[in-house]
């Protein structure tokens, strides 16, 4: 019943930021200097065709009535027409690049969350020798780079020079990502860099935390074994922090997206608000963010959900059975 | 103050960490009066040369300018953005938290909410998204947007640090005795959160060189011919086959100026969070 | 009662090696435990009580080096490795922890955490091991066993936790129990009854018990032998009548001397106060670990030092105690501040009046204070006592202005003052004064002495010069026995019971009419508790100043107060005067109350008083008596019903007459007025 009431409540205020969120980057967007239809058309189109633009577009409109519509386009899943390619629909490429975005993003998970994992609780449980010194050193450095410096040091250390691996994540025309899952290795692996000392460097302070615990030391004096005090008593403890960091993460992961996506040309989500940066257009810029965002408070949400579920103290209240 | 020259000298990646740090600001500032070429400079007669070649101890680009100097000159503008960045985002974040969290109830809130709110953004795609609306971004202008797109997170670790400080005892002893709001939170509680705080502006000293460098990586950084480290990358990635010094060297410097704060770093929360 | 030991210590030494020096834990340590005997050990902290269980049970950090015998039924412990350790831990010898909660894995539920340990130790199935729990929580009197162990840790009360925690100790059937303080953390009523349980078990078990603990009339309770420890060393061992009664040992007798025990009223002694402070130390020192802060020693402390057998079966290894050729410190005190009934006036300065506190939202809201009338006289002291959650500090923290009462009056020297500090003179927040329980949070580390005294002189009494402000702050740091070499001290260079008393001096810095004492001394080891106490009471004397003296130990409350409160569940039990409340307790809680607190004197047994359940839920209305659920004395549905009368008794303090009183009086005990 108290988890149910915390889900509703969890989830309304989701809602209710993914609406503030929206307004937020409806009118950020929206007071970018200059005269858009006059961006789209360029310097020298005449007044009469800016003007007749502007009313096609609604740019003389209210701001609220333009908003409402931008939204309720939203709701209905039409997020509108590009400005750059006239008379694209954004849905028709939106949604195979954030296809793309997925399963790299995917990929990153799967590369680093185990791994981090792994190496933060084995860091923890040898506190203060040679192992935990080493992990930690990794961590902090792998960490302090940022994306694309990572991947250029990976692009020439497996593409340069070894050659095992494209420089680009380009993807042939008339091919999909499925027939080229090489392209995913190298931008998988700069995420992964980044998030395995932020991740690892957190296991292993929640599990030396938990290691301090008094309940280990009861579970060591009723004479459990060691190895078996650290996967049943300490580990669960232990994973639950970490499951919030990684939660958190999801939006820097995304942020991070755009900078290999376009180190590499990777055909995802990033690029494309890079190019929607690029050329001001404006409708696929409100999409590309507003996405992004959306997947941030999702994920947080879910995060907090599931940290909810897994921790009995949240699960039971005091007093139920 | 002694203690933690002795912890210092007990820590060889934390002097590692603050002599390459040293190195790095020392040729920011003295580096480019020493320099032999500038800049903008073209050396027409020899573009893309090899590291050590025609006097380019780095090589040069595609245009022929010295990567060695580019790099210098770079170093300027990223520490003196991340610096300032790492300063106002703190004091904005110790300003806006400090208040929330003292004060609490209905205005901790609504702090909260915003933050939540505001963070559901990454800071990268805000800054991104603000700098390639307005265009031509200057240093004054790069400072503050990535100062704003910190101070919730600022803000939220300063609440923190107030809000372990704030239930404690001297804080009710010192209402008792009728100090003001401004008196406790600034006098009383903030020399209790030093250490936090110092943790913090350091943590986001490398942040801010990060996020510095993947701007200009993305292009809406400092717009040339100002060298800026990230642009270099991105301006010459095509080259990584046939001159890699060109990307690899810039990329070389930013890990080396990150990971030496990082070191520095992780050495004063740990001598910090010790000292409690 | 002498039986074949089930543990023997021989020698044992710990040390802790540091990079730069090493540190002496415990020194030359020798005690025996018989078969079902129960040995106490107690000294202050840093005596190296807890560092004796580690060495037993081989959990000591890296760093330290043990050396000596630890004989379990012949088995010498000290060379076994960690893996044969497994096989005596939690199966031959079981431990119990001071604090319940943190040694219970929070996402694991009871039944699995009592489980393992048979499945472990005995290769019971999961089955089995099961039905082994139920069983062993059933003899501890729990009533629904079988929903107790689906549970998780946070689901039940404190009480309940350290029963879970015992069981788990018993499950094995061990020879032998430790108990590292494992009611310190409880509240008296529920330390009693875990008490009685540990006796019990221990006859049932035929156990042996360790039964750790810096409170001397906790150990009495359970123990049948008692160790007194000081600096490392076991330096009295013995029958606990023979140690109370007969200390050998200057340490053990200054020890007794310094806890406010039966008998002993400020009016007429000074508590003992033990000069100095605990110090480490270090590998090189010899003699007595005492020498340094005691009163009798004399030349021959260094040679003639050693355990000796002083009686049969009492050992000290020192036998100064009594010696006369120093003569004894005097302990007594001229007659009292407020000589009962004579005193030719007495002007109220403080009356609280249908005093209401709630927290928290609507519906959900906790009852802090339910309606609290009192009336303080100048020059007088009020103890309030009471447990954990009754209200007692809520009503501290009104007065003094920290939280704004929810309903009533607080008339202070004839203005009304029922509103937070930011409402108040600048006279009034000068005339009350707070003294918080934790002298290390309540002095902010990053001033200096001066500037945390000076402060208030400067705010509330406008002192602008710094050098007149310095001359006050040495003229009371001399009154609080600090010199003037402390105005440059920061809190973290200062032990704990000079901080207290660079707190005490602070709030008497400006001349208060009224203190309150938040629990001044619950933090500090008994010798400094002592010095504290004593403080207090010389400067009220000297200044005249009314205290309410909140504590939950009835020990301390009885030894310095005029009047006594005793609170429960936000309401008012019993008020009246100290003879009259702790002599003829009126209300059965007071009763109750009394008969748990553990007396420093063994020879003092007292009707034994159990009280079963917990207090009711803080956030119900509740219409008659809020105690009334777990009243060994109800009448009936009256109880339930209608509020107790109030009666008044002496002069304007009043009790809270039981609905029974009518007909019945409690224990025959009642002396009239």
């Amino acid at each position: 019943m108290d988890f149910l009431k915390r889900f509703a409540k969890r989830l309304g205020f989701t809602l209710l930021t993914i609406l503030a969120m929206s307004i937020l980057i409806f009118f950020l967007v929206e007071i970018m200097p200059g005269d858009v239809a006059q961006t789209v058309l360029g310097q020298s189109a005449t007044e009469e065709s800016v003007a007749a633009l502007r009313d096609r577009m609604g740019l003389d409109d209210p701001m609220h009535e333009r908003y409402i519509r931008w939204a309720g386009g939203f709701i209905r899943g039409d997020l509108g027409e590009s400005l750059y390619m006239r008379g694209v629909q954004i849905n028709t490429i939106f949604w195979r690049k954030v296809g793309h975005s997925v399963v790299l993003a995917l990929t990153a998970l799967l590369f680093y969350v185990p791994l981090s994992i792994l190496f933060g609780v084995f860091a923890g449980v040898k506190e203060g020798k040679a192992p935990d010194a080493i992990i930690s050193f990794v961590g902090l450095a792998t960490m302090a780079l940022p994306e694309f410096v990572s991947g250029i040091i990976l692009i020439t250390v497996f593409a340069v020079g070894l050659e095992i691996l494209p420089i680009a994540s380009i993807i042939p025309i008339g091919e999909n990502l499925w027939q080229n899952l090489d392209i995913l290795v190298l931008p998988a692996l700069s995420i992964t860099f980044v998030m395995f000392g932020y991740v690892s460097r957190m296991q292993r302070s929640s599990m030396v935390s938990v290691m301090k615990a008094d309940y280990i030391r009861a579970a060591i004096l009723k004479g459990m074994p060691r190895k078996y005090v650290i996967f049943r008593h300490a580990l669960k403890n232990a994973l639950l922090p970490t499951i919030t960091i990684i939660g958190m993460n999801m939006g820097w992961l995304f942020g991070g997206l755009i900078v290999v996506e376009t180190l590499f040309g990777f055909p995802g989500l990033g690029s494309l608000t890079m190019s929607a940066i690029k050329t001001r257009d404006i409708p696929l810029i409100e999409a590309c963010v507003l996405f992004i965002t959306f997947i941030f408070v999702f994920s947080t949400f879910i995060t907090d959900m599931l940290y909810a579920f897994l921790n009995p103290r949240i699960r039971y209240k005091r007093g139920d059975v | 103050m002694n203690t933690y020259l002795l912890q210092l000298k007990r820590s060889p990646r934390a002097i590692a960490g603050l002599t390459i740090l040293l190195i790095w600001i020392i040729a920011a500032i003295a580096g480019p009066s020493l320099l032999p070429y500038t800049y903008t400079g073209m050396d027409m007669d020899n573009q893309m040369v090899a590291p050590g070649q025609a006097g380019h101890l780095l090589g040069t680009d595609a245009l022929g300018r010295d990567v060695f100097s580019r790099i210098i000159y770079g170093s300027r503008s990223i520490l003196t953005i991340a610096l300032l960045t790492s300063l106002l985002s703190s004091i904005a974040g110790i300003i806006i938290g400090f208040t929330a969290g003292y004060f609490g109830g209905i205005v901790d809130t609504i702090f909260l909410r915003i933050m939540d709110i505001l963070m559901a953004i990454p800071p990268l795609v805000l800054a991104m998204v603000v700098l390639g609306i307005l265009g031509n971004s200057t240093i004054a202008g790069l400072t503050i947007i990535v100062s704003i797109a910190f101070t919730p997170a600022t803000a939220r670790v300063a609440r923190g640090a107030l809000l372990t400080c704030k239930s404690t005892e001297y804080v009710d002893a010192a209402r008792i005795r009728g100090e003001s709001h401004i008196y406790i939170m600034f006098v009383e509680i903030l020399p209790n959160t030093i250490g936090p705080v110092i943790v913090e502006i350091t943590a986001r000293f490398a942040y801010s060189i990060m996020m510095i460098a993947s701007l200009g990586f993305l292009g809406v950084g400092l717009q040339p011919p100002t060298p800026d480290w990230g642009m270099m990358v991105i301006e010459n990635k095509s080259l990584i086959r046939a001159a890699p010094w060109t990307v690899l060297y810039p990329s070389l410097a930013i890990a080396s100026l990150v990971i030496a704060i990082s070191l520095f770093s992780d050495f004063v929360s740990k001598v910090m969070i010790n000292e409690d | 009662m002498k039986t074949e030991p089930v543990l023997e210590i021989k020698e044992l030494d710990v040390a802790y090696h540091t990079l730069t020096e090493t540190v002496v834990a415990l020194q030359g340590v020798s005690l025996g435990v018989g078969k079902n005997e129960a040995l106490g050990i107690i000294g202050e902290s840093g005596c190296g009580k807890t560092t004796l269980f580690y060495a037993i049970m081989d959990y000591l950090p890296v760093t330290a080096s043990r050396s000596g015998e630890i004989l379990f039924k012949g088995e010498d412990l000290v060379v076994k490795t960690p893996k044969q350790m497994t096989k005596f831990r939690g199966s031959k010898i079981a431990m119990v922890y001071q604090n319940p909660y943190s040694s219970l894995n929070p996402s694991l539920t009871i039944g699995f955490q009592l489980e393992e340990v048979s499945m472990f130790h005995h290769g019971m199935s999961r089955k089995e091991a099961r039905q082994a729990a139920v069983e062993t929580l059933s003899n501890l009197h729990l009533g629904d066993a079988a929903g107790i162990v689906r549970r998780y840790p946070h689901q039940i009360s404190g009480g309940m936790q350290q029963r879970i925690c015992i069981a788990m100790a018993l499950l094995c059937k061990p020879d032998l129990m430790i108990l590292d303080e494992p009611t310190t953390a409880l509240d008296v009523t529920t330390e009693a009854v875990i008490l009685d349980i540990i006796q019990e078990l221990k006859d049932k078990y035929n156990m042996s018990l360790i039964y750790i603990s810096h409170d001397i009339g906790v150990v009495n309770k359970v123990s049948d032998r008692v160790a007194v420890m000081y600096r490392g060393e076991v330096v009295e061992f013995g029958n606990q009548n023979t140690i109370y009664k007969n200390p050998q040992h200057p340490y053990t007798r200054a020890l007794i001397n310094c806890m406010p025990r039966a008998g002993v009223l400020k009016e007429n002694t000074q508590l003992n106060t033990i000069p100095g402070y605990v110090s480490r130390r270090s590998a090189a020192e010899t003699g007595c670990p005492f020498v340094a802060r005691c009163e009798k020693k004399n030349a021959t402390c260094e040679e003639k030092y050693g355990m000796v057998e002083r009686q049969p079966d009492h050992f000290s290894a020192c036998d100064r105690a009594y010696a006369t050729d120093i003569p004894d410190k005097v302990l007594s005190r001229e007659k009292g501040s407020i000589p009962e009934g004579s005193e030719p006036e007495h002007k109220t300065i403080l009356k609280i009046d249908n005093l209401y506190k709630y927290y928290g939202p609507h519906g959900k809201r906790i009852r802090a204070l339910d309606g609290v009338d009192l009336t303080l006289e100048r020059n007088s002291v009020l103890g309030v006592v009471g447990e954990s959650g009754c209200g007692k500090s809520t009503m501290g923290h009104t007065v003094s202005g920290l939280m704004r009462p929810t309903r009533g009056k607080i008339i202070f020297d004839g203005t009304d003052i029922s509103v937070s500090w930011r409402k108040r003179s600048p006279e009034t927040l000068r005339d009350i004064q707070l003294i918080f329980q934790n002298p290390g949070r309540s002095l902010n580390p990053s001033f200096t002495i001066e500037n945390i005294i000076g402060r208030p002189m400067l705010k509330l009494l406008g002192i602008k010069s710094r050098q007149e402000r310095r001359k006050l702050i040495v003229d009371i740091l001399k009154k609080v026995d600090l010199g003037e070499e402390y105005l440059y001290r920061r809190p973290k260079q200062l032990s704990g019971g000079e901080m207290q008393r660079a707190a005490v001096a602070r709030a008497f810095s400006i001349g208060p009419n009224l203190l309150v004492c938040d629990e001044p001394t619950s933090a500090l080891d008994a010798s400094v508790q002592a010095s504290v106490l004593n403080l207090l009471v010389d400067l009220q004397k000297d200044s005249g100043a009314a205290y309410i003296f909140i504590s939950h130990d009835l020990n301390v409350i009885n030894y310095l107060s005029d009047y006594i409160m005793v609170m429960y569940l936000g309401r008012i039990c019993e008020y009246g005067t100290k003879t009259e409340v702790a002599s003829s307790p009126r209300h059965p809680y007071t009763e109750a109350l009394l008969s748990a607190v553990p007396d420093v004197d063994p020879s003092l047994k007292k009707g034994e008083i159990r009280l079963q359940g917990a207090p009711p839920n803080p956030t119900r209305k509740i219409k008659g008596c809020p105690f009334a659920g777990r009243c060994h004395r109800k009448v009936g549905s009256v109880c339930d019903t209608t509020p107790p009368p109030k009666v008044r008794f002496f002069r304007y303090a009043f009790r809270l007459l039981p609905h029974f009183s009518g007909n019945t009086e409690l224990g025959n005990k009642r002396k009239g007025h």
